[in-house]
Parts: structure tokens; sequence; C-alpha cells
């Protein structure tokens, strides 16, 4: 038993996303299995399109975990709420806002990031602490700024978000464009390796002369705004802005990231692994639902899984590397 | 289920005031909502002219008699009452705030009482609101109305209120805690109703998609018992699959869809909380036809039944607990400081139904994007707890 799992780690030392799509695959056909191939097809397009909002959250959260130990952001699930709301408000249900809205909704997301951040490096309060306590200042804002009232999306905006192209989710596209992106400004660009180096040895890093506030200020930046993209992107999807939209965002985001083959104490990341993960998370879900299992069974072993995957993708990791 | 059918029937038969007099309940907007012929619910209902003006003149009479004789007003006019409460993170709860906003700062200002302070905890943790409630208690307060976190884990702090005198009101998320009263709607009769609905609808039967809230809630688990009561009492039709929607049309639309490829034709969706309009949409992500899908009285679900009402004749039933319930249990509390302490523990006032011939007055009356509503006013709690008290 012992020497499989270091086996499997061996592999998964040197492909560290692909434990999340194995994973996917595994349970996708044994979902198909229990429904004797019935709706293959649409489960595949239906987990593209959850597990987009999932990929869209998480790149924001691997950029900030990467950035070295003790960094999260768990003001995700409030800015997805604040921003699904300022969006869908500036948009006013009319075609012709859309732009603004989604300019508006990235505004929020900057500005929470610039708070965060203040909250870190101002205050020196440790990330955990310091995102959390904004994130109840942020909930609390969207509260007192729709009262909790749902507001639809324009039309034209709702078809973008739930359209197809060639039988594709159109999100699905839209967050691998974005991933792309993602991966490039990441391993190509001088801000992406330093952020790498910063996770690696932040002080290292800072004798090398990585500019390590302005780094992680953009950082959580970036988190923040993608996560306000995700929420105007949901409303969008799901018929209108809600307060509690962004809950399941929370620990979701964060095991999007390790179970995509990124380290959790920083300076290595994974961007493929993340869709591999989100596929995941989604068809998990998917398959302890077709089983018909009650939600006691299914929270167990929705647990049990991650806990296993973790175990074998993430392993003990050399120091350096 | 038979049996307690029956006695409601009974209950109605015997003319209780509650269910029959026309005033007894008024909505928002001050049209009045009348009773449906047999089960507890207040149902929204367009009336002629005629019959609103006699509505309107029996509702004047009463006002009057009620003014006429009141009595106890000044005993409770001293007495602060305190609200405490869990969460605050979605559109029901924020017209539950709303509701006792409404209707608490009149009853202050009236004299009725001395206060009616709202507070909300920041986490939602049983933990958290049970010294939320030991600090109110010290603060003072004679009673305290409880949106409770948990059914069990706040019974200690809430004995501890009771033993100090204070009065305490739970309502909508209860507690179990025997010294507390409990307000709240027939929950199981909401699951059973649909799954009758279904019956007249479609009396050749079919599969059911049953959207559950949030797990290891009473709530939960009371709806989940109406329906499989209808299931057993309407045999032809079958909960094919379950799902765990947590009252949120974001968390139903996925999990919906994660397990509509699965299952074959589906006549129905069960559904707890406003659920309906993601389930809705899931159906038609996956292609589907959009079977009856019950509905939770939000705006969104209301306007796009009306919408497929004008499309297809769409046919369906909305129901749910008001958010207004905290301002009956503003009443209740009142009404127990008032020296009425023979007052049964347990109150189920009718639930806020809305069928197809109401949904005009119901979407006229409920703000884009809110819930429908009802504010409580204290002759309606002194009738509704009469009513329980002869039960």
């Amino acid at each position: 038993m012992i020497s499989t799992v270091s086996k499997l780690r061996t592999f998964a030392g040197k492909a560290p996303w692909g434990f999340s799509f194995f994973g996917a695959a595994a349970i996708f056909l044994a979902t198909i299995v229990f429904t004797d191939g019935v709706g293959a097809g649409q489960i595949i397009t239906t987990a593209l399109t959850f597990g987009t909002m999932y990929v869209i959250v998480a790149l924001g959260q691997m950029y900030v975990i990467t950035a070295g130990p003790g960094n999260v952001d768990l003001s995700i699930p409030s800015t997805i709420a604040l921003a699904g709301a300022v969006s869908m408000k500036i948009m006013d249900g009319n075609d012709a806002l859309i732009l603004w809205g989604l300019l508006a909704a990235i505004g929020v997301g900057i500005a929470v990031g610039c708070f965060n951040f203040a909250l870190i490096r101002l205050l020196s309060i440790p990330p955990i602490i310091a995102t959390l306590s904004a994130s109840f200042l942020v909930q609390s804002a969207s509260i007192a700024y729709g009262r909790g009232l749902r507001i639809r999306p324009p039309e034209a905006f709702a078809e973008f978000a739930t359209g197809r192209i060639w039988g594709l989710p159109t999100l699905a596209i839209f967050a691998l464009l974005l991933t792309v992106i993602g991966s490039v400004v990441l391993h190509r660009t001088v801000y992406g390796r330093s952020v790498t180096a910063i996770g690696q040895n932040q002080r290292a890093a800072g004798l090398a002369g990585v500019k390590v506030d302005r780094v992680r200020w953009t950082t959580y930046v970036i988190c923040a705004s993608l996560a306000a993209l995700c929420g105007a992107v949901l409303a969008g999807f799901s018929g209108g802005s809600s307060l509690n939209m962004g809950e399941e965002y929370l620990l979701a985001s964060i095991a999007v990231v390790v179970i995509g083959g990124s380290s959790v104490a920083g300076g290595q990341s994974n961007v493929a692994g993340l869709w591999g993960a989100s596929l995941f998370m989604y068809l998990l879900v998917t398959m302890l639902n077709t089983f018909g299992v009650g939600a006691g069974i299914r929270m167990i072993m929705t647990g049990l899984m991650i806990v296993a995957i973790i175990t074998i993708a993430g392993g003990p990791k050399p120091s350096r590397t | 289920m038979h049996e307690r059918r029956a006695d409601k029937h009974e209950f109605s038969e015997q003319g209780r005031p509650f269910h029959t007099r026309p005033h007894s309940m008024r909505l928002v907007d001050g049209s009045v909502p009348s009773r449906t012929s047999n089960l507890n619910a207040v149902n929204f209902n367009i009336k002629g002219n005629e019959t609103m003006s006699k509505y309107y003149a029996a509702l004047f009479a009463m006002t009057v008699s009620v003014l006429a004789l009141s009595p106890a007003h000044a005993d409770t006019s001293s007495k602060k009452i305190a609200f405490s409460n869990n969460y605050a993170g979605n559109t029901w709860r924020q017209a539950m705030l709303a509701s006792w906003n409404d209707v608490t700062p009149k009853a202050v200002a009236d004299g009725i009482v001395a206060a009616a302070d709202v507070f909300t905890t920041a986490e939602n943790q049983a933990t958290e609101q049970a010294a939320q409630i030991q600090n109110l208690v010290l603060q003072g307060y004679d009673a305290i109305v409880v949106n409770a976190a948990s059914p069990t884990a706040l019974n200690g702090a809430i004995k501890e209120a009771c033993d100090a005198g204070v009065v305490v009101v739970t309502f909508d998320g209860i507690a179990t805690e025997p010294c507390a009263w409990r307000v709240t709607v027939d929950f199981k009769e909401i699951g059973y109703r649909q799954v009758k609905f279904l019956n007249d609808l479609h009396p050749e039967g079919g599969n059911l998609l049953e959207v559950r809230g949030l797990p290891g809630t009473s709530i939960d688990s009371q709806y989940h018992d109406g329906i499989l009561a209808g299931v057993k009492d309407f045999p032809k039709f079958k909960v094919v699959s379950e799902v765990q929607g947590d009252w949120s049309p974001t968390v139903a639309q996925k999990a919906v869809a994660s397990v509509l490829p699965s299952l074959p034709d589906i006549v129905g969706v069960v559904t707890q909380g406003e659920v309906g309009f993601g389930t809705a949409e899931a159906f038609k992500a996956a292609g589907r036809p959009i079977p009856t899908v019950f509905f939770g009285n939000s705006q969104a679900e209301l306007a796009w039944w009306k919408e497929n009402i004008d499309k297809n004749g769409y046919k369906s039933l909305s129901g749910s607990i008001p958010p207004g319930m905290s301002s009956m249990a503003f009443w209740v509390a009142q009404q127990i400081l008032d020296g009425k302490k023979d007052i049964p523990k347990d109150l189920t006032v009718p639930f806020l139904a809305i069928d197809a011939a109401g949904l005009d007055a119901a979407l006229a009356s409920t703000p884009e994007g809110g819930v429908a509503n009802i504010n409580y006013t204290q002759d309606i709690a002194i009738e509704a707890i009469a009513a329980a008290s002869k039960q």
C-alpha cells in the first residue's frame, strides 16, 4: 500500500496536475457506468459550465497562495456577492450598459484587493485574519448596497453566460483564454516569476531585488478582480445576483488550487491543474447526486475524496525546487 | 397525515375567527388576502371591488373595536424586547429584518413597548448567538425574540434566559428548549400540498425530483416529511432523485443540473425555498421540457411564472414562510409580557401561499428582486394566540 502511494507520488511529482484529471476521469467513468452511458455528453457540458466558475476564482486564489506561506484570500465569497450586485445594478437590465457593469465589477475587485493588502501591509495583520475581516466589511457593504434584492441581468449578458459556441459553453472558452493568459503571466513575465520567487523565499527574493510589496499588492488585486469578474458572470448565469451566491467558493477555491497540484506552502503553481481540479470537484458532486446518496454521506465522501487526492498528489515536497 | 388533516377540517368548520374573518390578514400594500377553503395558508386572491369594500368595512369595524377594548397596552410600556438574529445574508432575511423595522418602531412610538432592538451575529454560529443571548439578558431585556442558528445548540443559553425571568420566543429557526415559545408555519403542509397539486394536474402520476433545503435543519425534514406523506397518499408519484439546494437559487441550479443528465422524464419538481427559478433554468439549459416546478415566493420566481403563464399557461403553486414572521414573533412576545402566560408554546401561523389567481396581486406588492411578504399586526397575533389556545 505504502509503496503504491509512493509510486503514485513519484508520478505526481513529475506531473502534479495529472492527478486531478485522472481523478475527474475516474469519477466521470463511474457515473457513466452507473447511468449505462445515458447523458454522458451532457454531463461533460454541464461540468465545463459550472467548473468554469471554480476555475476563474481559483486562478486568483492560486496567485495568492503561490505568493508564499500564509497568503490566502478569504474575502472571495463577499467580493463575489458585492461585485454581482454592483454589476447587475449598473447594467440595469440594459444591453448597452453591459461593459460598464463589467468594468464596475472589476473596479469593486480592485478596491477590495487594495483594501485587503492595506490591512496586511499597513496594519501588519496576517492575511488570513485581514481578508476574513475584510469579507465582513464587504458583505455588509453589499447588504447596504442592494438590500438583498435580486437584480436581473440584461438579456444579452444572460445569453452570453448561458450560451454555447460549437456545442461548448461560451463561459468555458472565455475561462480557457483567461487561464492561458494567467499561465503566460505567471511563467513568462517578470511579475509572475516574482510571485513564485517570493513564495519560495520572500527574504531571498527581496534581497535579489524583487519589489516584494508591489508584487504582493498586485497579486491581491488580481485575485479580488477575478472573484469580482466571477460574481458578475455568476449573476448573469443564474438570473440575478444574490447575497449568498459566493458562499461555496471559499473552500472550493482553496481546494481546487491544492488538488490542482499547486503547493499550499506557496512557490509552486499549476495552472492546468485548476481545470482538472474544478472538473473533479463538480463531477464528484454529480456522481454522488446520481448515486442518490443522502446529504450526510455526500459530505463525508466529498471530504474523504479530497483528502485522498491531496495525500497522493500532495506528498512530501522538496523544500527547494 | 390523515389524522392531522382531519383536525384541520374540523378546525375550520368550527369557524375559528382567525381563519374565516376577512380582516385577519393584511398585505403590505393594503389589499386583503383571503383564506383558502381548506388548509392553513393565506392566499393572495383578487377580489371584486364590492367584496373589497366590504372587507374594508369589516376591517374598519374591527379596528374600532380593538381600539375600544385595548386595556392591556399600558402593561408592557416599560418592557424592552430584543431580537437575536443569526444571519442576514440572503433576500429572505433582509425582508425579515425590514418587517421588524416596519412594525416595531411604531409600537415603540405608540408606547406599547419601550424598546425593540435588533442584534445580528456576524458568523451564523450557534456559540456566538448563545453569547449574544447571555449579553441581552445582562442588558436587562424583558423578552428576546430569536431566529436560532441551531434547534438545540442554543438551548442552554435560552434556559438561562428563562431562569432569569426573560421571555424567549423563537421563530423560523426554532429552538427545542421547552421554556421557549415557537412561532412557525406548517412546512410539512407545504410539501404535502405540492404533491397533491401534482396529483390534480397529472392524475396519471410520474417521476418527481426533490430539491431539499439545508441539511440537518428541522425545516428541511418537515418539508421532506410532507412530501413523503404526499407520495404515500398519491402513490402514482415517485421521487426518483433528491438534491440539496440549500434554499438558494444558485446552489439549486447547480445541483439540479448535476443530476438531470441521468434522470428519466420528470413531471414535477417538489421544492423548498426560493429555488424554483434556478431549477427551471437548469432544465432549460439541459434542453429538457420544464416540468411543474414549485416556487418559494421570491419575486424572481413569481415574475418567471407570470411570463410562462402568458406564454403557455404554466401551472404551479408558490408557498413559503413569510419573512414578516419576525413581526408576528414580536407581537407574541409582547402578548406574553402582557401577562398572557397560558399561551401555548407552539404557535402555528398560516404560511403564505400564492396561486395563479393571486399572482398579479402578489407581484404588485413584492419589490423587484424581493420576497412576497406580510407584516403582522397586534390583533392578528391576538387572534392567532386565541386560535392556538383553543386547539
